[in-house]
């Protein structure tokens, strides 16, 4: 039996014509659950990045999600956002660079987390950037964070000018993280440079 | 050892997660995995106690237990009535022949005490004792009477975010997850509310029970509402007592069914059913403190504000609310003249006088063993020895009608006192 990856409680996987044709895939997580997360399809932008696109707030099912996704390191719950993700992200024009970590850190959690979100939607992505540093942002106070020069290098120089350079990550708190993967791409010859995360942190410092 | 270990098979990769023990394929996840750098495969069956995978060392609490005292005094002069004398006698029996228990003893029939002999006959044995539940509640609800009655042993309870310093007390309280933690570790295991609602029966936490315990150790089962598997295992190879009175004597209240169409419709359109009104009226105006069943959170919520606006002091609890348990207090003081629920609540709680209403009863979550449980709160106490239990419905499923029909039996099994 097919049951919520969230809640456990059993999905009521009645098949639809539209999933036995294939127009919707099967779902993962029960409508209750997802109503607790908020959506607020937020956009903004900076000098570096086009736009910024989130798609849910932050919330306490976001920090549960997230807790239970990386801390515990479930990497089932990828497909909870898999067909949110795929809406936003399935555009020819569209080149998809996660955020990377670092390879100890990813080792550590067995999984690289944005990676896997992307894998599980079936979105096609390239690793154009590496972590430089194993630190982490929150941990920094505001000028070391800004101090720090390069947090990404480019493992190739970029060709391709008329596609659109879309950055993804799970959380945007700060914006830091965001603004170094920007310069770095940039400085590799990306023109146009967007981003987009599952959440966002509102209420910023 | 590895957490989960894999064995080839004719329909491809098994999975069996070494902790606790779960071999249901669809709680496994296979992923590509950056640490051991192949396809490695985790249980989400056990998940919340810290992930283990193919590649990750499983740590199960392995110490040496340490010789224990043999005496220990017990603090308890209630007393018994003669069918909990019997049972408790028979119960202590089976313990010095290692021979698995059944105690099937109606709600309100004073289960905990007939547990307090033979504990501790095996306490003063030296030997070590484990009394598990399936929810918190009900080892914070025995915790502090445990304590009280036996004041020198070394007791722990195990519950998930709860701070253990003895992983070697002599007697733990542990909920049924939290056995996964034990290998060969007990010389008897008590099980209470061995069909606990919501507690499904769940293969794993069954084998996780015969895990914890030593090989020879027996197991026994306490509950009100056994499901025939277990009532067929303990009548093979076990012992069984049956308490079909509760400890004033008087009969279980049966069930009453009463027809309720569209009520989800109504409760949508803000409305309150017609019988359930008059139903929640005539309790206001009786005074009499009531409970009244949901089977699903969301429209409990929609139909909160609707009670309210018959008394605005009625409010809804389930099981995640924080401050579940100072509504019950509540309702106990009769603070607040009743309130609606999704589940079953302090399960030792006696509310006297309360009156309860299931509305869709006919709802899958209201199997035999939910709706027994339900009703066993009306009628606890002297003198209000009885009480409603009235079911709302849209159509009389079996488990409504095997609810009434073991309900009748059981108040027949007792009418010539044991
Ligand atoms: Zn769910
Ligand atoms: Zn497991
Ligand atoms: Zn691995």
């Amino acid at each position: 039996m097919n049951s919520c990856l969230l809640c456990e409680k059993p999905l009521d996987d009645q098949p639809t014509w539209q999933q036995f044709l294939g127009i919707e895939k099967q779902t993962s997580t029960c409508p209750v659950c997802l109503a607790k997360f908020e959506r607020i399809d937020s956009i903004t932008k900076n000098d570096q990045l086009g736009s910024i696109y989130s798609l849910y707030a932050y919330n306490e099912q976001a920090r549960e999600y997230l807790h239970q996704f990386k801390f515990l390191q479930d990497i089932a719950l990828a497909y909870v956002f898999a067909s949110d993700l795929r809406s936003v992200l399935i555009d020819p024009k569209k080149i998809i660079v996660p955020i990377p970590m670092h390879p100890a850190s990813k080792k550590r959690r067995t999984f690289a987390q944005v990676d896997a979100l992307l894998e599980a939607a079936g979105i096609p992505f390239q690793e154009l950037l590496q972590k430089t540093t194993e630190s982490v942002m929150g941990e920094k106070t505001r000028s070391e964070r800004l101090a720090i020069i390069e947090l990404f290098t480019a493992s190739a120089d970029i060709i391709s000018n008329e596609k659109i350079y879309v950055l993804v990550d799970d959380i945007y708190t700060t914006g830091t993280t965001m603004h170094h993967a920007a310069h770095t791409l940039k400085q590799a010859g990306a023109e146009r440079v967007e981003a987009v995360t599952l959440f966002r942190a509102t209420g910023k410092k | 050892m590895a957490g989960v270990t894999a064995k080839m098979t004719w329909h491809g990769t098994h999975f069996m997660c070494r902790r606790c023990l779960n071999e249901d394929q669809s709680k496994f996840t296979s992923f590509q995995c950056a640490q051991c750098e192949t396809t490695c495969a985790y249980c989400r069956n056990c998940l919340k106690m810290g992930r283990v995978s193919r590649c990750s060392e499983l740590l199960i609490w392995t110490g040496q237990a340490p010789i224990y005292p043999t005496e220990h005094r017990m603090n308890w002069q209630g007393n018994l009535t003669p069918a909990q004398q019997k049972a408790t006698n028979e119960l202590l029996d089976s313990t010095k022949q290692s021979i698995s228990h059944l105690l099937y003893a109606v709600c309100g029939s004073g289960k905990t005490e007939m547990l307090f002999k033979p504990i501790h006959h095996l306490l003063n044995e030296g030997k070590r004792v484990c009394l598990a539940a399936p929810r918190v509640d009900v080892i914070l609800e025995l915790l502090p009477r445990l304590k009280i009655a036996f004041p020198d042993t070394v007791i722990e309870a195990l519950y998930g975010g709860a701070e253990v310093e003895r992983f070697d007390a002599q007697l733990i309280l542990a909920t049924t997850h939290q056995l996964y933690r034990f290998q060969e570790a007990f010389d008897a295991v008590f099980v209470d509310e061995a069909d606990a609602f919501p507690y499904t029966a769940d293969e794993t936490l069954q084998q996780a029970v015969r895990k914890a315990a030593k090989a020879n150790a027996p197991i026994h089962f306490v509950t009100a509402t056994p499901s025939a598997q277990l009532l067929a295992m303990n009548k093979k190879n076990g012992n069984i007592s049956i308490l079909a009175r509760r400890y004033h004597g008087k009969p279980l209240p049966e069930p009453r069914n009463e027809t309720l169409w569209n009520y989800e419709k109504q409760i949508k359109k803000k409305r309150i059913p017609k019988k359930l009104l008059n139903w929640t009226k005539e309790r206001l105006d009786k005074q009499q403190p009531f409970l009244i069943f949901f089977h699903q959170i969301e429209l409990m919520e929609l139909a909160e504000p609707l009670f309210q606006q018959l008394d605005d002091r009625i409010c809804a609890v389930h099981a995640e609310h924080a401050d579940r348990k100072e509504r019950v207090q509540l309702l106990r003081k009769k603070e607040v003249p009743g309130l609606l629920t999704t589940t079953i609540l302090e399960r030792g709680i006696t509310i006297p006088n309360v009156q309860v209403a299931v509305i869709g009863a006919e709802q899958k979550i209201f199997n035999k063993g939910a709706l027994i449980q339900i009703g066993g709160r009306v009628g606890r106490s002297v003198p209000n020895t009885s009480g409603d239990f009235v079911l709302f419905h849209q159509g009389i499923t079996n488990a409504m009608d095997e609810a009434k029909q073991e309900i009748r039996k059981l108040n027949k099994q007792g009418d010539p006192l044991l």
